[in-house]
C-alpha cells in the first residue's frame, strides 16, 4: 500500500504529476483480473506506469534488542520509450529508494533516500525476476531467497528473506481498488511472512550485528493515481504470533470521511487469505505524537478489532519519532515505523509486531522540490 | 610653537596652486600603489569564490589523466564504500553564434543535487504547472538548457527563447541565478553527451568522499583523484606566473608612487628654506622649525594619502576588469568584482602617503638643521655643496647597481630576488641623476645657446646651479620614463618572438577550431581526409595534466605532418627529433624543460590511463603556448597511452598551387560550417593569437599609462616648486633687461632641458630595464626565452611624453611669470 504514497513523492522528484497526460504515452491500466505468474511477476512491469517493491521488517539480535527496517524501491515512467534507446541516460523510468533503520534499544531512527534514472547501470529493475537496484541498494531474488543490500554512512543492511507462505493476492485476485472510478486501482500482492536473517548496523554502532526476524514484502503496480479528494492514508502490516498476518489500509478523504474502498486482508498460518471490507474493521486511536520538526500530529497507538476474524490487538510505535522528513523529496513528509503490541486472536493471547505508514498528517503533499 | 606652525601653514594658503599640485603628486603616487594592489587582490579573491560555487559540497574529483572517462566506471563508483555521493559532469565550452564561448555543463539533476545546488534551482520559481513542464522538458527534450542570468543578459534571452550557438539553437526553459558571475549553460547529461557527440563518456565525476586513503588506493592506476585543496592549488599554480606579474606591477606602482611622494615632500621642504631661515633668525628654535616642517609634511601626507586611497579604490575598479579579462582569456573564466569599499583604503593611503612623505622630507630636514639662517636668507638657495654631494650620492648609486647585479646572479633561487634586483637597479640608476646632469649640462648649454641664444644658456645653467633640486626631479621623471620604455620594449620583443614562433610552428593554410575547448568530432577529420589535394592534416589535441604535482600540458600532433611542414625553433635537438617522435619519443617545450629541470635525452614518467609510463625526450623547442610546459607526442602514442580520441583542432596543409589552395580551403570551410566549427585561415589565426597577446598585456599597458601620469605630476610639481622658489631671479632678469618673453623662454628651456636629460637617461636605463624584464623576470616567472628586439616606437613615444610633460609642467609658471613678474618682482628687489 505504502507505494501509492510514492507515486506522489516520485512525481515530485521527477516533477510531473497529477496532471495526467503530460507525458505522452498509453500505459496499461489496472482494471481487470490478472493472470499471475510467479516468479516472473516479481520482476518489473514496464507496461504500467508506476511500480514498487516494498520491504519492512521487525528484527532482533542475540541480546534481545529490537530493530526495524524499511527498504523500498520505486519505479515511475516518464515516457513509454526512451527518446534514444542507445543512450542509457535517455530517460524512460526514474527509480527511487527509501531506507530507514529503527533501533528500539536506544530509541533512534535513521533514514535516507536516493533517486536515479537507469543511466549506465546506476539503477533499474529486471523484467522477469526480482532484481531491482537504485545506486547500489538492491533487492534480488535468487531461487527462494530475496537478498537485500543497502549501505549509506554507517547505515548497513544485508538480509536474506525466505517466504514462509505463498504470495498473497489482495483485493479481487490481486486487483486492489483505491477509489470508485475504473483504473483507480493497482495490482497488489505480498509476501506477508518472510523469515529474515542477516546483518544490520546503524550509525553509532561499531560493528554490524547479526539479526533475525520477520519481514513483509509488497509489490504493487498500476498506471493511475489516487483521486484528488484524498488527504492521506493509514496502512498497517502486522504479524500476529499465532501465525496470522493482517494488512489494513484506510484512505482518508479531505472531508474527514474514509474512502469506501478502504479494506484489509487477513492471512491464515496456512497461507490462505480473505479480504476484509471497511465495515469489518474497527479502529480506535489511543495516543498521538507531535513532530517537533514538522509540526505534524500523528496517531501513535491503536486498538484494531476485526470481529469477523476474532482479532483484537493493540499496537504502538517502537520509537515515537519514525518520521521521514526533508529527504530527496524535500517538502514531503510521512511517518513509517515499526510497531508492536499484544491482544487476542481467536480468543488466544497473542503478540503482534509490524509496520505502520501514516501520510498526510504533516501538511498536504506539496511544497517545492 | 603654535605660532611657528601657523605661520608655516599660512604659506600654503598663499601658494594654493603649488599646494594643490603637491597634494595631487602624493595622491597619484598613493593611488597607483593602492589601485594596483587592490586590483590584483580582488582578482585572486574572486577566483576562490568562483571555484566555491561550482564545487558545491563535493570534496574530490575523479577523472582520467587526459580526456573523457568511460561512463561505465560510474557503476564502480556506486559500489565504492568511500564515496558518499557522486555526480557525473560533462564540462565543455560551446561557441555562441554571436561570438565568444560559454561554459556548458552536462549534469544529472538526480545525482547532482547531492553535490551542488545548481540543478535544484530548476523550475524553483515557476508555478506548479509551469514547473512540471520545464522539468519535463529539461530531462526529456534534446537541446534543452537552463542558462544563468549572465548568459541571459549578454544575449538578451528570456526563458522560452533560443540560445543560438555555432552548433545550432538551444531551447532555453529557464534562467537561473548564479552568484559566481561565470556565464553558465546547463544541460541534462544525456542530452549533453549527444550534443558533444561523446556517447558513452563523461568528463569527470565530482565526489563527496569520506575515506580519501581507501579511495586513492582503489583508483590508483589510470585515474586522477584531486581533492578540492589540490584543485585550488592547481588553479593557483596555473595563475602562478600571472600572479607574479601582477605583484610585480603592484610593486612597481608602489615604487613609482613612493618615489613621487618622496620627491614631492622633498620639494615641499626645500621650497620653504627661506621661511625657515626667517623663522630661525627671529628666534624660533631649530626644533620648532623642524617640527613645523614635519607638521606640514604630515598634513600633506595625510590629506594626499587619503585622497590617493579614494582615487586608488576607483582605479582598482577599472584595473580589476582588465585583470579579469586577461585571466579569462588565458586561463579560466573569472569575472572579479572590485573589493568592497572599506575604511582601510583611506587608512592605508594615509599610512603610505605620510610614511613616504616623512622619508622624502628627511634629507632636506637634516640639511636644514645644519645651515645658518643668514646663508638661507642670502637669496640664492642653490647649495654649492651640491657637487660634492652628487659624488656621494653617485657612490651610493654604484653600490645599488652592484647589489642589483648580485641579486640578478642569485635570481635563479627565487623570482622575488629578481624583483629586488630590478628595484635596486632602478634606485641605483636614479641616484646617478645628479651626475648625469653635471655631464650633460655642457652639451645642452651648447645646444640651447645655439638654438635660442643666451636665454638657453642661462636656462641650462640654472639646471646645474640648482643641482640639489633638479637631480631629484630628473630622477623621478627618469624612473617613470624608463618604466615606460622598459615595459614597452619588453612587450614589443615578446610580440616579435611570438610572431617568429607562430611563423615556424603554425604554418597550416587553415585551422578548423582553434580554441582548445571546442572539440572537433572525428567525422570531420575523416571527411577532411577525403578532400583531394590536401597535403597533410595535423590532428591537434591539448590536455592539461599534473606532472610532479604541478600543472603541465600534453599536446598530441601528427609528427609526420609537422616534420614535413612545420619549422620548429629548437633549443636542443633538431628536425631529426621528428623521427624519434614518430617512434614514440616526445619533445618538450622550453618552459617544461626549465620548470621541471629536464633536458633532451632524459626520461620522464607520466600518469596515463594505462598507469605510469616512461618516455624519452628527443628535443626541446621554443614555445610560447603555455608557461606551464608542454610534452608533445605523436597522436598514435597519445591514443595508446590515454585512450582519448578527442580532437581540439585540425591544421590543414596544402602543397598545390595558389588557385588550387583556394578551392580546397573553400571545401574545408564548408565542412567546418556544416559541423558548426570555427574556421580560420593562417592569417586569421595568427591575428587572433596576437589579439589575445595584446589583451594579455592590457594591465601592463595601463601600468605604463599610470607611470606616465605619475611622471607628469612628478615633473610638473618639481618644476613649479623650482620656479616658485626662484621668483626673485626672474625679477633680476627683468632688471637686467630681459623681456618677459625672455624670462618665459628661460623657464621653458629649463623645463625642456630637464625633460631631455630625463629622457636621455631613460633611454639607457629603460633599455637595461627591458633586458631585466626579459632575461630575469620573464624567464624566471614564465620560463621562456624572449628575444630582445629593438623597436624605435617606445623611445619615440617616451620622447614625446617627456617633451609634452616638460612643456605642460612649465605652463603655469610661465603664465604667472608673464602675469606677475614685471611689476611685483622688480619692486621687491
Amino acid at each position: 500500500m505504502g507505494g501509492w504514497f510514492y507515486v506522489k513523492i516520485c512525481c515530485f522528484i521527477v516533477f510531473l504529476v497529477i496532471v495526467p497526460g503530460l507525458c505522452a504515452g498509453e500505459w496499461k491500466q489496472a482494471d481487470g483480473e490478472r493472470r499471475w505468474s510467479f516468479p516472473a511477476d516479481h520482476g518489473s512491469h514496464g507496461e504500467y506506469r508506476t511500480e514498487w517493491w516494498y520491504f519492512t521488517g521487525n528484527l532482533g539480535d542475540a541480546s534481545g534488542k529490537k530493530y526495524g527496517y524499511q527498504l523500498t524501491f520505486f519505479r515511475h515512467s516518464l515516457r513509454e520509450r526512451p527518446r534514444d534507446p542507445n543512450n542509457p541516460w535517455s530517460v524512460r523510468d526514474v527509480y527511487l529508494a527509501h531506507y530507514a533503520i529503527t533501533d528500539a534499544s536506544n530509541n533512534t531512527f535513521h533514514y535516507t533516500d536516493r533517486a536515479s534514472r537507469k543511466g549506465p547501470g546506476l539503477a533499474g529493475a529486471d523484467a522477469h525476476k526480482m532484481n531491482v537496484n537504485v545506486l547500489g541498494w538492491s533487492a534480488a531474488m535468487d531461487k527462494n531467497t530475496i537478498r537485500l543490500k543497502a549501505y549509506f554512512e554507517g547505515m548497513e543492511l544485508k538480509l536474506d528473506l525466505t517466504p514462509q507462505k505463498p504470495p498473497v493476492l489482495h483485493g479481487r485476485h490481486g486487483l486492489s481498488k483505491k477509489g470508485p472510478l475504473p483504473g483507480q486501482a493497482s495490482y497488489y500482492y505480498s509476501f506477508t511472512d518472510l523469515k529474515t536473517t542477516g546483518y544490520l548496523k546503524r550509525p553509532g554502532m561499531k560493528n554490524q550485528v547479526a539479526v533475525t526476524g520477520t519481514s513483509w514484502f509488497d509489490q504493487e503496480f498500476g498506471s493511475n493515481q489516487l483521486s484528488g479528494d484524498q488527504a492521506g492514508w493509514d496502512w498497517f502490516a502486522l504479524h500476529l504470533s499465532d501465525g496470522r498476518d493482517l494488512m489494513i489500509y484506510k484512505l482518508r478523504k479531505k472531508d474527514g470521511s474514509i474512502e469506501k474502498e478502504s479494506a484489509g486482508t487477513l492471512v491464515e498460518p496456512d497461507g490462505t487469505s480473505r479480504q476484509i471490507n471497511l465495515s469489518g474493521i474497527e479502529m480506535t486511536v489511543l495516543a498521538y505524537w507531535k513532530s517537533q520538526k514538522t509540526g505534524g500530529r500523528y496517531p501513535a497507538g491503536w486498538r484494531i478489532r476485526i470481529p469477523s476474524a476474532g482479532v483484537d490487538v493493540t499496537v504502538k510505535p517502537l520509537v515515537a519519532n519514525q518520521e521521514l522528513a526533508n529527504t530527496v523529496s524535500a517538502g514531503i513528509t510521512y511517518w513509517e515505523g515499526a510497531v508492536d503490541g499484544a491482544g487476542t486472536s481467536n480468543g488466544k493471547s497473542i503478540k503482534a509486531q509490524g509496520y505502520v505508514e501514516l501520510t498526510g498528517y504533516a501538511g498536504t503533499i506539496g511544497g517545492t522540490f | 610653537m603654535k605660532r611657528v606652525i601657523r605661520s608655516f601653514l599660512r604659506y600654503l594658503a598663499r601658494r594654493k596652486s603649488l599646494a594643490i599640485l603637491q597634494l595631487l603628486g602624493i595622491a597619484f603616487g598613493v593611488a597607483a600603489a593602492v589601485g594596483m594592489t587592490l586590483a590584483s587582490r580582488s582578482a585572486l579573491d574572486s577566483m576562490e569564490n568562483a571555484v566555491d560555487f561550482l564545487r558545491g559540497g563535493s570534496t574530490h574529483t575523479i577523472k582520467r589523466p587526459a580526456g573523457p572517462m568511460e561512463e561505465g566506471l560510474l557503476q564502480k563508483i556506486v559500489d565504492d564504500p568511500s564515496i558518499k555521493f557522486f555526480a557525473p559532469v560533462i564540462d565543455r565550452k560551446v561557441r555562441l553564434a554571436s561570438g565568444g564561448e560559454v561554459r556548458l555543463l552536462g549534469l544529472d539533476p538526480f545525482l547532482d543535487k547531492n553535490v551542488r545546488s545548481i540543478t535544484t534551482q530548476i523550475a524553483s520559481a515557476a508555478n506548479s504547472a509551469g514547473r512540471e513542464k520545464i522539468l519535463q522538458s529539461f530531462l526529456l527534450d534534446p537541446r534543452t538548457v537552463i542558462i544563468d542570468e549572465n548568459v541571459a543578459r549578454a544575449g538578451n534571452i528570456a526563458a522560452g527563447q533560443d540560445l543560438m550557438t555555432m552548433q545550432g539553437p538551444l531551447k532555453v526553459v529557464q534562467v537561473f541565478s548564479n552568484p559566481s558571475g561565470e556565464p553558465l549553460v546547463i544541460m541534462d547529461i544525456g542530452n549533453a553527451q549527444e550534443f558533444f557527440r561523446m556517447a558513452g563518456h563523461i568528463d569527470r565525476a565530482d565526489l563527496v568522499v569520506n575515506d580519501e586513503e581507501g579511495l586513492r588506493q582503489r583508483w590508483s592506476r589510470g585515474f586522477i583523484i584531486e581533492s578540492n585543496q589540490q584543485k585550488a592549488q592547481t588553479l593557483s599554480a596555473l595563475l602562478g606566473a600571472f600572479k607574479l606579474n601582477l605583484q610585480a606591477l603592484s610593486l612597481l606602482a608602489l615604487f613609482v608612487g613612493i618615489f613621487l611622494i618622496y620627491n614631492t615632500a622633498m620639494f615641499t621642504v626645500v621650497s620653504r628654506r627661506r621661511d625657515a631661515g626667517i623663522l630661525l633668525s627671529i628666534g624660533a628654535s631649530r626644533g620648532q622649525v623642524t617640527l613645523a616642517f614635519l607638521v606640514e609634511v604630515l598634513l600633506f601626507g595625510i590629506t594626499g594619502g587619503a585622497l590617493g586611497g579614494i582615487m586608488g579604490y576607483f582605479l582598482s575598479k577599472f584595473l580589476v576588469q582588465i585583470v579579469g579579462g586577461t585571466i579569462s582569456t588565458l586561463y579560466f573564466f573569472l569575472r572579479p568584482s572590485a573589493l568592497p569599499w572599506t575604511f582601510w583604503n583611506i587608512a592605508g593611503g594615509i599610512l603610505l602617503g605620510s610614511a613616504a612623505s616623512i622619508v622624502g622630507s628627511l634629507p632636506p630636514l637634516l640639511e636644514l638643521r645644519r645651515i645658518q639662517p643668514v646663508q638661507v636668507l642670502r637669496g640664492r638657495t642653490a647649495s654649492r655643496r651640491a657637487g660634492r654631494r652628487t659624488k656621494i650620492v653617485g657612490l651610493a648609486g654604484l653600490f645599488c647597481l652592484a647589489l642589483a647585479l648580485v641579486l640578478f646572479l642569485l635570481s635563479f633561487l627565487n623570482v622575488y630576488i629578481g624583483f629586488a634586483g630590478a628595484f635596486a637597479f632602478l634606485l641605483g640608476a636614479s641616484l646617478f641623476s645628479g651626475f648625469v646632469i653635471i655631464i650633460a649640462v655642457p652639451f645642452l648649454k651648447r645646444l640651447f645657446s645655439s638654438v635660442i641664444g643666451l636665454t638657453g644658456k642661462i636656462a641650462i645653467g640654472n639646471i646645474r646651479e640648482n643641482l640639489g633640486r633638479t637631480s631629484v626631479a630628473v630622477a623621478a621623471f627618469m624612473i617613470a620614463l624608463s618604466m615606460s620604455i622598459g615595459l614597452a620594449s619588453m612587450i614589443d620583443s615578446f610580440r616579435h618572438s611570438l610572431i617568429w614562433w607562430m611563423n615556424g610552428q603554425l604554418r597550416g593554410e587553415a585551422y578548423i577550431s582553434t580554441k582548445a575547448d571546442v572539440t572537433v568530432p572525428e567525422e570531420v577529420y575523416d571527411e577532411l581526409k577525403k578532400i583531394p589535394g590536401i597535403g597533410g592534416i595535423d590532428v591537434f589535441r591539448n590536455v592539461q595534466i599534473t606532472f610532479r604535482d604541478r600543472p603541465a600540458g600534453i599536446t598530441s600532433i601528427d609528427s609526420a605532418v609537422l616534420q614535413k611542414y612545420a619549422r620548429f625553433g629548437w633549443l636542443s635537438g633538431s628536425d631529426r627529433a621528428w623521427e624519434d617522435v614518430k617512434r614514440g619519443d616526445v619533445i618538450i617545450s622550453e618552459s617544461f624543460s626549465l620548470r621541471f629541470k629536464v633536458k633532451a635525452g632524459d626520461r620522464i614518467t607520466i600518469d596515463t590511463a594505462q598507469g605510469p609510463s616512461t618516455l624519452r625526450i628527443a628535443g626541446v623547442y621554443y614555445d610560447y603556448a603555455s608557461e606551464h610546459g608542454v610534452i608533445m607526442m605523436d597522436r598514435s602514442l597519445y591514443l595508446k597511452l590515454f585512450n582519448d580520441r578527442t580532437i581540439n583542432s585540425l591544421g590543414i596543409f596544402i602543397d598545390g598551387p595558389e588557385l588550387e589552395k583556394g578551392r580546397i580551403l573553400d571545401k574545408a570551410r564548408q565542412l567546418s560550417l556544416k559541423y558548426g566549427l570555427p574556421f580560420a585561415t593562417r592569417e586569421q589565426f595568427h591575428r587572433r593569437i596576437l589579439g589575445i597577446f595584446d589583451s594579455t598585456f592590457a594591465v601592463t599597458q595601463s601600468m605604463r599609462i599610470i607611470a606616465v601620469i605619475v611622471a607628469f605630476f612628478g615633473i610638473a610639481g618639481a618644476l613649479m616648486t623650482l620656479f616658485v622658489e626662484r621668483q626673485k631671479e626672474f625679477g633680476i632678469y627683468r632688471a637686467l633687461g630681459f623681456t618677459t618673453g625672455d624670462v618665459a623662454k628661460i623657464t621653458i628651456a629649463e623645463s625642456i632641458g630637464l625633460g631631455l636629460i630625463s629622457f636621455f637617461m631613460s633611454t639607457v636605463v629603460g633599455t637595461i630595464f627591458a633586458f631585466i624584464l626579459i632575461r630575469v623576470i620573464n624567464r624566471q616567472s614564465f620560463n621562456w626565452t624572449i628575444f630582445y628586439h629593438l623597436t624605435p616606437q617606445p623611445y619615440l613615444v617616451t620622447f614625446l611624453t617627456a617633451i609634452a610633460a616638460s612643456i605642460a609642467a612649465c605652463a603655469y609658471p610661465v603664465w604667472s611669470v608673464i602675469r606677475k613678474y614685471p611689476i611685483m618682482q622688480i619692486r621687491e628687489e
